[in-house]
């Protein structure tokens, strides 16, 4: 793994809130973090953690209604927050590339795969149509699409849903670049496609060395692939460590929580444990930590007072417990 | 696909029996001495109408009668029009043209400005564009076509005097019907030009100008909200975030990838508005005397005159059928899910 202290990526401070109907909606609450050159960053929550707002933020492809009220989202020293819209889309695709959850839908129905491949290559590249047909068989060939040359004339409701994501990864790759952004790309698939292109994004992820930002909410998921965890829990990171250290010692409840509820492969259980209530809702916070009333160690401070991340051997944990250790 | 067609193709004669046969039993409600009447003008003949009667078989019943009239249109005899003046097949081919060139600058009108007013009020969703956009769309919809046809007919041939009624001036029509006017499609738009006329092709424009903004009213309010819903609808879509997220210019995310799925309803639309309109011209023709076939149908109806009603359906129906199988290979052409299914 080519491990390189030099930050591809940079998130500080961000803050994103909705437009509600009683003034803004806060989802994100000051997230913060970097992602090093090679690096795959795992960011995991539940639904409505805001781990989809933030993937989205980054290439500023929030929803009309939604926007980045503070904070920058750093790309070699790019505020891509306040970028200029033609710098910003020099970038999309092109540097930054990104891939969703629902891969059929997020192919155009009416325009062929070759039409929708090609079309990126255009976008970013001074290339005849001709080579950039070359270049999208070879795209094809390499997220393993079998006869790609006719395959390119084919329109998405022609593919399965694990064939459409190989599409939009070729399609992500296809200018090489320098970040991966993936929202969910597996949470659509059959269990048995999902392992294929997990697989296939971790391959080509270690061919070209480039960063990832992967999101999911599925921690079995990061274990395979990522180099290090960001726990997401109300739109606030809770637990950020390299993923080893992480799956064998995790120090915040929640994440305990977490793998605690995760099916253990080699032993029989009846029922699973799992985190009792729900997690809060955005503009609903309580005044402490957001993850108390769920929380089993929960003291007094911990409902009173937001715990700050405490830092300890290069892990960031959001948890009174932590603190002074 | 060429199945489809054929298939399609198949339902012409069962959709033009069904409506013929409608209407030839609706006449048969007349008794045979009104049928026979039209055809004896002279009071003092009235003697000759069991003649009449007796000649063309009026008394026959209703099937005996409707399969004489089918023999005669097989072989290609609509019989003839009293309130024409001429065979109904002369008067189709006389005014079906003017009828359908009507319908296509409408057509064209509505389809150019309906899709850019919808896309521009969709793209400007709540903002000034949209909602000059949205007011013109519903005064499009509550204006009655007769009411707005009489006001620019007072403001811009009684005021202004800008545009005539009828399809043409007294000197194009002497010019045409002269021999130095050679007639090759119908349409007079086109023959002028293949004539090297630019005289008789704005002489017809301009009468075009103003049934064809009445008609176009209705038809674009509709096109606007359509376009405006389909598109903002599809602005919503993932594929639209992918556009966006691969780096591609606004045009391109709109236009290119929005536009192409947006404009299958309006396909649909467009097309059931043309069938429409080369039926149903009727008030407009009659109000700016527009000498097409909706006029003859009116007043083929008025004087009772069975032998043009019946051709007007009948040719009403053919194009219907013809109509929309022009909307569905239009349909397939936009939509590979269509096509290749």
């Amino acid at each position: 793994m080519n491990r390189s202290d030099e930050p591809i990526l940079e998130v500080r401070d961000l803050h994103i809130e909705f437009a509600g109907e009683d003034g803004p909606l806060p989802v994100l609450h000051g997230l913060s973090y970097t992602l090093p050159k090679g690096r795959v960053l795992a960011v995991v929550g539940e639904s409505g953690s805001g781990k989809t707002v933030h993937a989205l933020s980054i290439l500023r492809l929030l929803p009309p209604n939604a926007r980045i009220s503070q904070g920058e989202v750093r790309y070699k020293g790019k505020n891509l927050a306040t970028l200029g819209r033609e710098e910003l889309r020099k970038i999309r695709g092109n540097k930054i590339s990104m891939i969703f959850q629902d891969p059929a839908a997020s192919l155009n129905p009416v325009l062929t795969i070759g039409q929708q491949l090609t079309e990126t290559l255009l976008a970013h590249r001074k290339m005849s149509k001709s080579a950039a047909r070359a270049k999208a068989v070879k795209l094809l060939e390499k997220v393993g699409i079998a006869g790609a040359e006719k395959r390119l004339n084919e329109y998405p409701f022609q593919f399965s849903g694990g064939m459409c994501q190989r599409v939009m990864i070729a399609m992500a790759l296809a200018l090489e670049p320098d970040v991966l952004v993936a929202d969910e790309p597996t949470t659509a698939l059959d269990v048995t496609v999902q392992a294929q292109i997990l697989n296939l994004i971790k391959q080509l992820q270690k061919a070209s060395g480039m960063s990832a930002v992967f999101i999911t909410h599925n921690l079995a998921v990061v274990a395979g692939i990522a180099d290090d965890v960001l726990v997401l829990y109300a739109g606030m990171c809770m637990e950020y460590a390299p993923a080893a250290e992480l799956f064998e010692h995790p120090l915040h409840p929640y994440t305990q929580g977490l793998l605690n509820s995760l099916a253990p492969v080699h032993e029989k259980v009846d029922i699973l444990p799992v985190i009792t209530g729900h997690p809060p809702l955005p503009g609903k916070l309580p005044p402490g930590c957001p993850f108390a009333p769920r929380c089993p160690f929960a003291k007094d401070k911990c409902r009173q007072v937001c715990p700050p991340l405490f830092e300890e051997n290069g892990r960031r944990t959001r948890c009174w417990l932590r603190e002074g250790k | 696909m060429v199945n489809y067609i054929v298939r399609r193709l198949l339902m012409l004669p069962l959709v033009v029996l069904g409506v013929t046969f409608l209407l030839f039993f609706l006449t048969q409600r007349l008794s045979p001495e009104m049928r026979a009447s039209l055809y004896v003008k002279d009071p003092r003949q009235m003697g000759a109408l069991e003649e009449v009667i007796r000649e063309y078989g009026l008394r026959d019943n209703v099937f005996k009668q409707y399969g004489r009239w089918l023999k005669n249109v097989a072989h290609g005899d609509l019989g003839y029009s009293p309130s024409a003046n001429m065979p109904v097949s002369q008067a189709i081919k006389e005014y079906l043209p003017a009828t359908i060139q009507l319908a296509f600058v409408t057509i064209v009108f509505v389809v150019f400005f309906g899709v850019w007013f919808g896309c521009g009020s969709a793209i400007h969703k709540d903002e000034w564009k949209d909602i000059v956009a949205r007011l013109i769309s519903v005064g499009g919809f509550s204006l009655p076509i007769f009411v707005l046809g009489l006001i620019l007919l007072m403001i811009f041939y009684g005021q202004l005097g800008w545009f005539a009624p009828g399809g043409y001036s007294v000197q194009t029509d002497v010019l045409i019907h002269s021999g130095m006017f050679k007639t090759y499609t119908g349409f007079l738009l086109i023959d002028s030009l293949l004539n090297g006329n630019l005289r008789v092709f704005w002489d017809v424009l301009s009468h075009l100008v103003l049934p064809a903004v009445t008609l176009c009213i209705g038809s674009f309010a509709l096109m606007v909200r359509v376009m405006r819903s389909s598109m903002l609808e599809e602005l919503n879509k993932d594929y639209v975030r992918t556009a966006r997220a691969k780096g591609l210019n606004k045009f391109q995310v709109v236009y290119k990838h929005a536009g192409k799925n947006a404009i299958i309803p309006v396909i649909t639309l467009a097309s059931i508005q043309f069938i429409r309109l080369l039926g149903g011209t009727v008030i407009v023709e009659t109000i700016f005397d527009y000498p097409g076939i909706g006029r003859f149908g009116v007043i083929a109806a008025q004087q009772l005159d069975i032998a043009g009603i019946l051709g007007f359906s009948l040719m009403v129906a053919v194009l219907f059928v013809l109509g929309n199988l022009l909307s569905d290979i239009l349909y397939t052409a936009v939509d590979p899910r269509i096509r290749l299914e």
